[in-house]
Formats: C-alpha cells, structure tokens, sequence
C-alpha cells in the first residue's frame, strides 16, 4: 500500500481528520489545499517525519496514521498569524540547515534515535527561549479554549518552528477521536459527577 | 384590538425579557416579544451541542479570519469556533471607545441566557444599603426584604443548585441539592475552614443547572457545555425556561428580527402607548402598541432605547430629565487571581465535567473593617487535574511520551475575582450619531473606566488570592493581575439607574420610568449599585417583582 492508501483506509477506520475530501485531491504533491502557507510536498514530509517522532507508532497509532501533520499544518494555515508563519518558515528553513550542518543528511534520512535526538535537542534550547508548546492549556476541563493565536514574538524561528509543530502535534493527538475513544475515552453525556474518581479507573470507563 | 395591538411589549428576550414576557403572560397579558436578532429554537437549533471536540475543524480554536472578523469579541474567550453564532457581529454592530469597553453581545432569541456563567447569588441586605451608607451615587429604594420573596420565587421557577451555607453575607436561597466539590476542593475548603473560620467561606458554586428533574427540564448531565446551549434543557435559559412557560399561555407573540428604535410617547397622556419596531431583515418600519412595556434589551441597549425616544421632549431621550441616563455605567472588574499546585491526590480524579466552580463571597470591609477601599469582592476558581495536552517534564519525545500523555497532570487550584465597581456618574454611554451601525442606527460610544477605589481593590484581590490558597496547603502559588478593562465581567450595570427621586434618577423603586410611568426597565441598566456577585438571579428577582406590580397597577387603572 502506498502511503495515501495507509492515510485513507486508517481515515476511514479512524476518523481522525475531518481533512480528508482535499487530501484526496491532486495537489502537487501535497496532501491539503492552503490558503496562506506556500508548502512544497517535501516541506510536508519533513513535518510529518517530525510529528512522527513526537508521537511515533508504536503498538498504537502514530502520528501520521492519525494524520497530524496535517491537523499541524491546518491550524497553522488558518489559526496563525501572517508574521508567525513567516517565522515558522523561516524556522523550517533553519531546522533543515541545522540538520545538514549536523549530520551531513537530512531529516528523513536519519535514524529514529537521531531525529530524537535533533528534536530533544531542541526541546532544551526552546525551555530557556519561552517555548510556545510550554503555553498549552489544558482544554478538555473548561470553556476557554485554546488560543492557538497566542504567541510570544521573540521565541527565535527555529524554536518558534518546532514548538508550534509539538504544540499542535499533542494538541492534535490528544483531541484525536482515535485518543478520545481508545485511549481516554471522552464521554460527550457523563450523566453524573464522581468526584472521588479512581485514576486507575480512568482508562476503563 | 388591531393586529399590532397587544398589552403588553417586551423589548429583548435575554434573561429579564424571558421572564419579564412569562410573568406578563401568565397573568393573562397579551404580550408581544420583540427580539432583534434571529430565532434560536431549543435543542433543534443547538448545532454544536453534540459535537464532539474531534468533530470541530480546528478543535474549538480561533482562526485568524475568526479575530478578522470580531476585533472586539476577540479579546477574551467567547471568541471560539464552538458557538461563534451566538455572539453579535461586531461589524454589524460596532461601537465607539472613547475608552477601551468590552462589550460581548448576543443578538439573537434568548440572549445571553445561552451563553451566560449561570453563576447564581443573592445579595444581602448590606449590599442595597452601602451606597447610602458611603455617600456613593444614590439610595437603593429597595431593601433586601423587598426582593426576597422574589427572589426565592426566581430561584423556584430557575433551579438553582447551591449548598445551604447559613452566610449572612450571601443569603441562602430556595435550592436544588447542590454539585459536588473534588477531592482537591474540598481538602483545601476544609483547611481553609480551620484557617479562617467564620471569617471567610470556601464553598460549592451556586448554579442555574438544575441538579433534579424539573418542569420537564432533564437534570444536568455534567457535559460541560452550557455556552452551546442545552438538549436536556438543564441550564437555565429564555428557550428551556421562560419561553415555554410564556408560549404555554397561549398569549405570547413573539417576533424576531426585531430592532425597537424607540419607544412612542403620549406627552398628553404622559405614558408610552407602543414602540417602533426597524425589521432587520427587510428594513421596513412598524409600530406596536400596548398598554405597558418592558424594556429588556440588555442594559446598554435598554439604555439607548431610551435615549433614542421622546426626544422632542426630552433632547436627551426618555428619561433622562434626572440627567443620569447613559451615566453610572458598572461591570465587575476582573483578571486579578492567583493559581497553584496540589499535592497528594495523584491517585484521584474525577469524572463528568462539573460546570461549577467553588466560591469565597466577599469578606473585605465586613464587620468594621475598613480597607484603603470601599466595598469588595469575592472569588470564583475550582480545583482539577491538568488535561491531557500539558507539557512533561524529562520526557518531550518519542513513545514514552506518547504514553504518558494518558496520565493526568497535577492537580491545580485557582480563584479569580470579582470585584465591586462604583456607580461613578462619568462613567457613561452616549449616543455618537455621527457613525451607524448596519441599519443605519446611531451607535453608543463608551466613555468609562476603573478608578482609585477599584485600583486599590484589585491589589487585594490579588495578594488575598495567594494568601488563602497558601494557607489552604496550596504550591507554587503564582497571582496574575492584568487586563483591567470594564466589559469583560459582561456583568454591564447601571445607566438607567433606579432610585428614591426623579432628580438623580432614572427608575424608580418598581423599575418605572419616572418620566413615563408606564415603562418599565428590569434589566441590568436598573442597578444603582453593583456589588460584587454575578447579578443575573437579581435581575429575575426585579422582573418577576415588577411584572407583578405592573399587572397591578393596570388593573388599578394606575397606568
């Protein structure tokens, strides 16, 4: 099976994006229609081989199985900020350079322990740079939602790159009907409060 | 009587014009219900309200061409994809800010009864007597005892749930048994307790959700999602509540689409004898008439209702002979709190989603106290485990960190408050012809703000945040402080004040125009003071009180 076939057939057995009608579109290459990112398709890899390494496959769904590349381009196309996109492209651009300059390859070539590496990396120079993914609130338990515009402009580009690409990564997967139904099963009626709720109930609900 | 004749008018069908139009009606009153925006059917026309969070494009976020879109709205939290026809447009609708002034609209059948706090508090008696006691703006012509019986009525009719905590400082009321505190809760309400002891109280939200079945309303089901609107009906609203008792009468009309442009004055008979209505959809002009009115158009509409109309007589509309119309503009000030962690419940959590929070009702300037401010405030927070999408320390990548996205985070405990503004007579709304809204209308323009008295509260507000959350056991306790503007409370009061004398105000102690005798106005607009609970139950209370007096006195002959 070739990779659109995976995407499709786990869509269609996961629901996981309500992207799907223009995924199946010829596009260049690329899975989704923007309306303001310029995006090539390798562009589009890139983001999906590090959304997978952030939530990989394991015994369970990773995150190109739920299609969260595409949940984290979608919400950067539509839910940020012209300056903010060019910062996350201008980190794109960096984060490809980094990589060369590193190891001489690119990041889809490296090995699973190599790109954990870069990203973990990054991760520890993003805590001393104000990290947007460190702004995430959690949504499940109140109205506010989350405002995915929030950022803080003097996070540097290739910070502001990964961080938004992890913020929306988790974001996405926690929000995932696949994590909502399999892992932390959301009941849209609870009909009761418990307040005294074991934790160890919480996955056999 | 002639097709457009009725009783009785009611302007809005928000929270008081609800109940305003199911008292009149009930009492036999033929009544029409003008509301400007569009028909909100119960449960069928809740479209979000069975969504699950997956099935929304951009998990219940704000999009870019969603802040384009709503430049005001946009600037707390009701801006989100999850109920964004419920809020008014903002281009449609705009305004002028002379100062910056919040204002969140709902222009449609049932107001903002869909998308309030519900958050439900008597006040007490001190409350009507302090603004007479600290010389500020008027006397209150009501006391406590004037609105208890209405009161416990609202709350009958509503659901209420709420404990019975015996406070002096915030009455009991007629309630349904209340929700229930978390594990954190109620640890920190029971240190808190050996802590201040009668001092101060720590206790269970009182809310419109109704917590048993009630008027073929079905209890509520812990789903958390009340800004979308109810299918079982259980939070209070026009649409689960009032509207279908109102309908039930049979004496009820409702029409939406429906923008009063002013109120038609009699000056032979001094009395308003019907309004006119601008359909917003066709933007052609009617006149409905009826023997009394309510204005209930949310308090700065209802205000500028007023302003726009008798203007031959009056240059600054009706009412507002006392000079105070559009003045004495109040909201609860709020953004100032503190949160922190919780530690030894790791092996708790909690299911449903309780929509409620705990309390801690004012204290300050209680008992002889005297603070470097007047009046006070109380704190709204809850306790809860951090969700799912949180950052982990030591662990950022990879399929561990997959995994332990399905523990729950650590526990917190936050409080914000809501603190009293004073009725300050420059702080007001006016009438700016010189721009229109999408009708061609004049718009309001917002000249208010928070003063010394407020500035100083709010330095309380935060330092007794991270007070009582360290003594009650709390970690890591951080206080914000920020975004002081008025308007965010969307607890808008004042403008149309009431008060013992037609010289300094607007209403007098039945919520009647003092200049026309047959207009009455029992929406927020009607607050002389504002004292610092959430005041939707009040302005029940008010309503039903003077739908009540207004029946009366129509059958007196007295209007």
């Amino acid at each position: 099976m070739n990779r659109r076939t995976v995407i499709k057939n786990l869509a269609l057995v996961i629901g996981g994006a309500a992207l799907l009608p223009s995924c199946m579109k010829n596009n260049g290459g690329l899975s989704i229609h923007f309306k303001h990112l310029n995006i090539s398709a390798d562009q589009e890899n890139l983001i999906g081989d590090i959304c997978e390494t952030i939530i990989p496959k394991t015994n369970t769904p990773g995150a190109k199985d739920l299609n969260l590349h595409l949940f984290v381009l979608k919400m950067l196309d539509d839910c940020y900020k012209k300056k903010d996109q060019q910062a996350f492209m201008v980190g794109l651009n960096q984060f490809n350079d980094m990589v060369k300059k590193k190891y001489n390859n690119s990041f889809s070539d490296l090995s699973v322990k190599e790109r954990e590496d870069v990203l973990t990396a990054l991760d520890k120079s993003s805590k001393s740079a104000a990290d947007p993914s460190k702004s995430i609130k959690p949504v499940r338990d109140s109205q506010k939602s989350l405002d995915v515009a929030k950022k803080k402009p003097d996070v540097p580009p290739l910070n502001f790159f990964y961080g938004a690409i992890k913020q929306q990564t988790i974001f996405g997967y926690t929000n995932s009907k696949y994590f909502m139904t399999k892992q932390i099963v959301y009941e849209l009626v609870p009909g009761r409060y418990n307040a005294h709720f074991p934790v160890k109930n919480l996955k056999t609900v | 009587m002639s097709a457009n004749t009725y009783d009785a008018i009611v302007i809005g069908s928000g929270i008081s014009g609800g109940w305003a139009a199911k008292e009149l009606t009930e009492k036999g009153l033929k009544t029409i219900m003008l509301e400007r925006g569009r028909n909100i059917e119960h449960i069928k026309d809740y479209v979000n309200a069975n969504k699950a969070p997956w099935e929304f494009p951009h998990r219940g976020g704000r999009t870019q061409k969603m802040i384009e879109d709503y430049p005001v709205l946009k600037r707390d939290y009701p801006l989100n994809e999850t109920n964004l026809d419920y809020w008014a447009s903002d281009k449609d609708s705009p305004y002028v800010e002379v100062k910056r002034f919040d204002w969140f609209r709902g222009y449609h059948v049932g107001g903002r009864s869909l998308m309030w706090g519900r958050q439900s508090y008597r006040w007490a008696d001190f409350n009507f007597e302090e603004n007479l006691k600290d010389g500020i703006g008027v006397d209150w012509p009501i006391r406590y005892k004037d609105l208890e019986p209405w009161y416990a009525y609202a709350e009958k009719f509503a659901g209420i749930s709420g404990n019975k905590d015996g406070l002096s400082v915030l009455p009991d009321g007629d309630f349904m048994p209340p929700m229930e505190m978390n594990c954190v809760e109620k640890d920190v309400a029971a240190r808190f307790k050996e802590h201040y002891k009668e001092a101060r109280s720590f206790i269970i939200g009182r809310t419109a959700n109704i917590t048993v079945p009630h008027n073929n309303r079905t209890n509520c089901q812990y789903r958390n999602k009340c800004w979308l609107g109810c299918p079982f009906g259980a939070y209070f609203s026009t649409q689960s509540a009032t509207l279908p008792a109102a309908m039930a009468t049979g004496n009820l009309t409702l029409r939406p689409w429906s923008i009063v442009t002013r109120i038609l004055y009699d000056k032979d008979t001094k009395k308003a004898k019907g309004v006119e209505v601008l359909d917003a959809e066709t933007n052609k002009t009617y006149e409905y008439y009826a023997k009394v009115i309510f204005v209930n158009a949310s308090t700065f509409n209802s205000a500028w209702i007023l302003m726009n109309s008798a203007t031959d007589i009056w240059p600054g509309g009706l009412g507002s002979s006392s000079g105070e119309l559009g003045h004495n503009v109040m909201d609860h000030h709020l953004g100032v709190g503190a949160s922190g962690t919780v530690e030894g419940f790791e092996d708790k959590y909690y299911f449903g989603r309780r929509a409620n929070g705990i309390y801690i009702p004012r204290y300050r300037n209680m008992g002889g106290e005297k603070r470097d401010y007047i009046r006070g405030f109380g704190y709204q927070g809850g306790g809860g485990r951090e969700g799912w999408s949180r950052d982990i320390a030591e662990m950022n990548v990879g399929g561990a960190f997959k995994d332990a996205l399905t523990e729950p985070g650590t526990w917190t405990m936050g409080v914000g408050g809501f603190g009293e503004t004073l009725p300050y007579h420059e702080n007001k709304i006016t009438l700016d012809k010189t721009k229109k809204d999408k009708w061609g209308l004049p718009v309001l323009a917002f000249d208010a703000e928070i003063k010394d008295n407020e500035k100083k509260m709010r330095i309380d507000m935060e330092n007794d945040a991270k007070e009582m959350l360290e003594a009650a056991g709390v970690k890591n306790v951080r206080t914000h402080s920020g975004n002081p503007y008025l308007g965010r409370g969307i607890h808008e009061m004042g403008t149309a004040r009431m008060g013992r004398d037609p010289k300094t105000s607007v209403l007098n102690g039945w919520n009647q125009v003092w200049d026309a005798k047959n207009v009455f106005v029992t929406d927020g607009a009607a607050m002389t003071s504002a004292a610092c609970q959430n005041p939707s139950l009040t302005y029940m209370a008010l309503t039903a009180r003077a739908a009540n007096y207004a029946v009366e006195e129509l059958k007196k002959g007295n209007v």
